[in-house]
C-alpha cells in the first residue's frame, strides 16, 4: 500500500560527469556516423523525442500531476522537470503577447561541462536533445509544441535560450475500428 | 479480498500486457478479443462520464462495479491505462495500480533500453515483479 | 566561417570538482537511447556490445585525465595493482557512487583479473537474460574500463560477464606483465 508521501522527488542521483561524457561520446560518435552537422541535430532531435515520450511516465508517476490547463503551466512543469532531472533551474522568460511561446535560459547547463565546439561544428546544436525530449513529452499528454534554440553559449551567445512554441492540442486515441 | 485479472493498455489502446491470479470464469474469448471489447467500454465510458458530468471533471471514470465484482481504472495523464479487476471488498486497488506503474511498468519497461514502446511486454523482470506486487498486497493477501 | 564572437574556453573556467549531480532515470533513458542506437547499426549482438564498449571507452579515457589531475595531483599509475585498485575505488566511486565490490586475480593465468560488482547500474532496469547469448549493457562499463587501462598504457582487452552480478574479466598484454615483474622490488 502506498505510504503517504512515498513519492519522493527523485532520490536517486548520479555524478554528472558519467552523464556529461557520456552524452559527449554519443554527440561525437553521431558527427562520425553523419558527417554532416545538420544530420547529427536531426538525429538528436529524434532520439530526444524518444527519451522524451518515456521520461513524461517518469515524471508524471513521480510528481502526480494532472494534464496542464494553459502554456504557462506547461512552461513551469518544464523547468521543474529540468530541475529534477539535470539539477538546474532555467529561467522562463520572453512570453509572446499570446502566450503561447516563451522562452527558457539556461545560465548553468551539466551538458556542456568540458565542451568547446570547433570552428568546424559551428551549425551544430549540441543540446539539440533537448528541443526533441520536449516535443515528446508534451506529445503524451496531448500538446503539440516545437522547440528550437536561439541562443547558445557554446557558440559564443551571452546565454543559452531555447524557445518553446505550442502548435494545437492533440485527441485522444480512438478504439481501433471505430473511427 | 482478491484480485482477478489485470489489462495493461498503451496511449493507443494497444494491448501491452495481460496478467491473471485469480480468475474464476473464462468469457469464452482470446484475450485478443476481450482486450478490444475492454478498450472500447472504456473509450466510451470515459467519453460518458465526461460529457454527462454534472460538475467540473476531474479524475473521470474510475470503477464500477456489479453485485460480484468491481473493475477498477487509472489512466496516467499520458494514457497508459490499467484495468484491475477485483472481488467488492478491496481498498486501495487505485493506490495499487499507481504503484504498479511507478514501481514496475516505468522501472523495468520505460527506462528498460530492450522495451520498445508499442510492443507486447516480454520482460521477465517486469512480470516477476508484478507478481511479487500483487502478491504482496493486502488486497490479495486476505 | 569562423565567428567574431569571443567564445570562453574550456581552461578560463576552473576544473569541476565532481560534486554536482543529475538524476539517474535521466541517465537511464540516454543510455537505453544509445543502446538502442547501437542496435539499428549492428545485426549481432557482440557487434552490440562491442559499440557499446566503444563509447565505454570514450568516457574512460576522459574520465582518467580527469581523475588524474583532481584526485592523484597529476600523477598517473604505472603499477598493475595499483591501477587496478584505482579503477576499483577512484573511478567506480566518482562514475557510480560505490567502490566495486571485489577485485580477484584468476587462479590459473596471471594475465587475466576480475572486478566484481553486484548490481551494474547500466543493468539495473534490465533482466538477468537466462542464456547467456543475451545482451550485455555491462560492456558500457568494461569500455570504460578498458579505455583507462588503454591510455594508461596497461593494453588490456575488458569483457562483461554474468557471473556473480557482473563480472569484467580483464585480460592484460603479454607485456604489460613481464614489466610489471621488473618493476617488483624497486
Amino acid at each position: 500500500m502506498a505510504r503517504p508521501g512515498a513519492r519522493v522527488a527523485d532520490s536517486k542521483k548520479i555524478n554528472s560527469e558519467l552523464f556529461t561524457l557520456t552524452y559527449g561520446a554519443l554527440v561525437s560518435q553521431l558527427l562520425k556516423d553523419y558527417e554532416n552537422a545538420e544530420d547529427v541535430n536531426r538525429q538528436l532531435d529524434r532520439m530526444g523525442y524518444n527519451i522524451g515520450v518515456r521520461i513524461i511516465e517518469d515524471f508524471l508517476a513521480r510528481t502526480s500531476t494532472a494534464r496542464c490547463t494553459d502554456m504557462r503551466d506547461t512552461a513551469e512543469k518544464i523547468q521543474s522537470a529540468f530541475k529534477m532531472y539535470l539539477g538546474v533551474n532555467p529561467t522562463v522568460t520572453s512570453w509572446s503577447p499570446a502566450s503561447d511561446e516563451f522562452s527558457l535560459l539556461f545560465d548553468q547547463n551539466p551538458m556542456t561541462e568540458f565542451v568547446e565546439l570547433p570552428d568546424s561544428c559551428l551549425s551544430l546544436k549540441y543540446c539539440n536533445l533537448f528541443c526533441g525530449i520536449i516535443r515528446g513529452a508534451c506529445e503524451m499528454v496531448q500538446l503539440e509544441v516545437t522547440s528550437w534554440f536561439v541562443q547558445d553559449s557554446l557558440k559564443g551567445d551571452p546565454t543559452t535560450e531555447l524557445r518553446v512554441k505550442f502548435v494545437k492540442k492533440l485527441e485522444d486515441a480512438m478504439p481501433a475500428g471505430e473511427d | 479480498m482478491t484480485i482477478h485479472n489485470l489489462y495493461m493498455f498503451d496511449r493507443h489502446g494497444v494491448l501491452m500486457y495481460y496478467g491473471e491470479w485469480n480468475r474464476k470464469r473464462q468469457s469464452g474469448m482470446t484475450i485478443e478479443e476481450e482486450a478490444k471489447l475492454m478498450y472500447g467500454m472504456l473509450y466510451s465510458i470515459k467519453n460518458f462520464v465526461n460529457k454527462m458530468s454534472p460538475v467540473d471533471v476531474r479524475e473521470g471514470f474510475q470503477c464500477y462495479r456489479t453485485s460480484k465484482y468491481a473493475l477498477n481504472y487509472f489512466e496516467t495523464p499520458s494514457g497508459v491505462k490499467f484495468v484491475m479487476n477485483t472481488d467488492l471488498h478491496s481498498q486501495g486497488v487505485r493506490e495499487l495500480l499507481q504503484q504498479i506503474n511507478s514501481q514496475i511498468y516505468i522501472e523495468y519497461c520505460v527506462k528498460n533500453p530492450a522495451y520498445k514502446s508499442g510492443e507486447t511486454i516480454q520482460c521477465e523482470l517486469f512480470k516477476t515483479k508484478l507478481d511479487e506486487l500483487v502478491k504482496q498486497s493486502p488486497i490479495f493477501k486476505s | 566561417m569562423s565567428s567574431l564572437k569571443l567564445k570562453t574556453t574550456i581552461l578560463d573556467r576552473s576544473i569541476s570538482k565532481g560534486k554536482n549531480e543529475v538524476s539517474l532515470n535521466g541517465f537511464a533513458l540516454l543510455f537505453s537511447e544509445i543502446v538502442q542506437y547501437c542496435q539499428n547499426r549492428v545485426s549481432t549482438v557482440p557487434e552490440l556490445q562491442a559499440k557499446l564498449s566503444e563509447f565505454g571507452q570514450q568516457v574512460g579515457i576522459r574520465m582518467l585525465d580527469l581523475l588524474i589531475v583532481r584526485e592523484k595531483n597529476g600523477k598517473r599509475e604505472i603499477k598493475l595493482l595499483q591501477i587496478l585498485i584505482f579503477i576499483k575505488s577512484t573511478v567506480w566511486k566518482s562514475l557510480f557512487g560505490k567502490e566495486a565490490d571485489k577485485l580477484e586475480h584468476a587462479n590459473d593465468d596471471d594475465h587475466t583479473y576480475y572486478l566484481i560488482e553486484k548490481e551494474s547500474l547500466v543493468n539495473r532496469f534490465i533482466s538477468v537474460p537466462k542464456d547467456k547469448g543475451n545482451l550485455n549493457c555491462a560492456a558500457f562499463s568494461a569500455g570504460i574500463i578498458e579505455g583507462i587501462l588503454n591510455t594508461s598504457n596497461f593494453p588490456a582487452k575488458v569483457t562483461a560477464h554474468w557471473h556473480k552480478g557482473t563480472t569484467y574479466m580483464i585480460k592484460f598484454d603479454e607485456s604489460v606483465i613481464v614489466r610489471d615483474k621488473q618493476l617488483e622490488g624497486r
